[in-house]
């Protein structure tokens, strides 16, 4: 084998190397935006569907979620009159965040896992349902896969969270944040977190994320309380409306 | 390694550079729809919860 056949070779493979690392960071930094953008619109839709079939009985209409392999087997049982589990893998919620821009709106799905969490915002297993009594907790990505999170850092005292279950919007107001943590502080979800300043049992919210934008040293979280609720029937609670 | 599937695609020049365009595209296809899937959660974007499950 001669020399130029050698570098000839070698020259070939940093070419494909190069190719191949530009091609993941095209994937990473676009094509899952795009990939998540489609499933979160998918879930919504699921969502609005189940709603408009009449949110008073959960019906138990198959839903295989958009083919990610935890789709979930049955409906959401997000209603109130009758709350069962939420399916994992399922769609129950949508969350807006008007601090996070006026149209930004994502699905609340059960479940933490990556699947779950590349199809929206992921509700941790084990924590209060939407609105009940305790620490209903939420986790999504800052980047990558839509970069719900993104402008995290924004969130201040005072600043609305909504969520509508398909029959009442609940407004959290939030309390503290963003705070910084290490990732094994599973403190800040439990029903009464120590280090958001509650002291007493109530209908709290918690909101965690990654942080720096792009590591996984710490992570963000912020914490709100139920502020109000009120029937879909009412419209658009006051923190949605402009 | 390139010239040597160069060499061994039928044809005449056009129809290589159209095969050889066929393979880049389906190269890139499986990329995205198998390889980079598969790798992106070793990277650590996908740490956003506190518990780590």
């Amino acid at each position: 084998m001669s020399v130029r056949v050698v570098v000839r070779t070698i020259s070939e493979l940093c070419l494909t190397v190069g190719t191949l690392i530009v091609l993941f960071v095209v994937y990473v930094l676009f094509w899952t935006g795009v990939k998540a953008d489609r499933a979160m619109d998918h879930q919504i839709d699921v969502l609005q569907e189940q709603w408009s079939k009449g949110a008073a009985a959960p019906s138990p209409t198959p839903r295989s979620g958009s083919g990610g392999g935890t789709g979930g087997n049955g409906s959401a049982a997000g209603t109130p009159k009758a709350p069962g589990p939420y399916t994992y893998g399922g769609p129950f919620a949508v969350m807006y965040i008007p601090r996070l821009g006026f149209t930004w709106n994502k699905p609340v799905l059960e479940g933490t896992a990556t699947q779950v969490l590349k199809k929206g915002l992921g509700h941790y297993r084990g924590t209060a349902r939407l609105g009940q009594e305790g620490n209903f907790s939420v986790a999504g990505h800052r980047r990558t896969y839509g970069d719900p999170f993104k402008d995290f850092p924004l969130l201040r005292r005072g600043d609305a969270v909504v969520l509508t279950d398909g029959t009442t919007w609940f407004t959290y107001r939030i309390d503290k944040g963003p705070y910084k943590t290490v990732p094994s502080d599973v403190e800040v979800i439990d029903p009464v977190p120590r280090k958001s300043g509650y002291t007493r049992p109530g209908r709290y919210l918690t909101l965690t994320t990654c942080d720096p934008e792009w590591g996984h040293s710490h992570r963000l979280i912020v914490w709100a309380h139920l502020d109000s609720t009120q029937p879909v029937e009412a419209g658009k609670p006051a923190a949605l409306r402009r | 390694m390139y010239g040597w599937i160069w060499r061994h695609l039928p044809g005449s020049v056009w129809v290589r550079a159209l095969i050889s365009l066929v393979l880049v595209l389906a190269v890139v296809y499986v990329l995205f729809q198998y390889i980079f899937p598969w790798a992106e959660p070793l990277l650590p974007f996908n740490d956003v919860t506190v518990d780590n499950q």
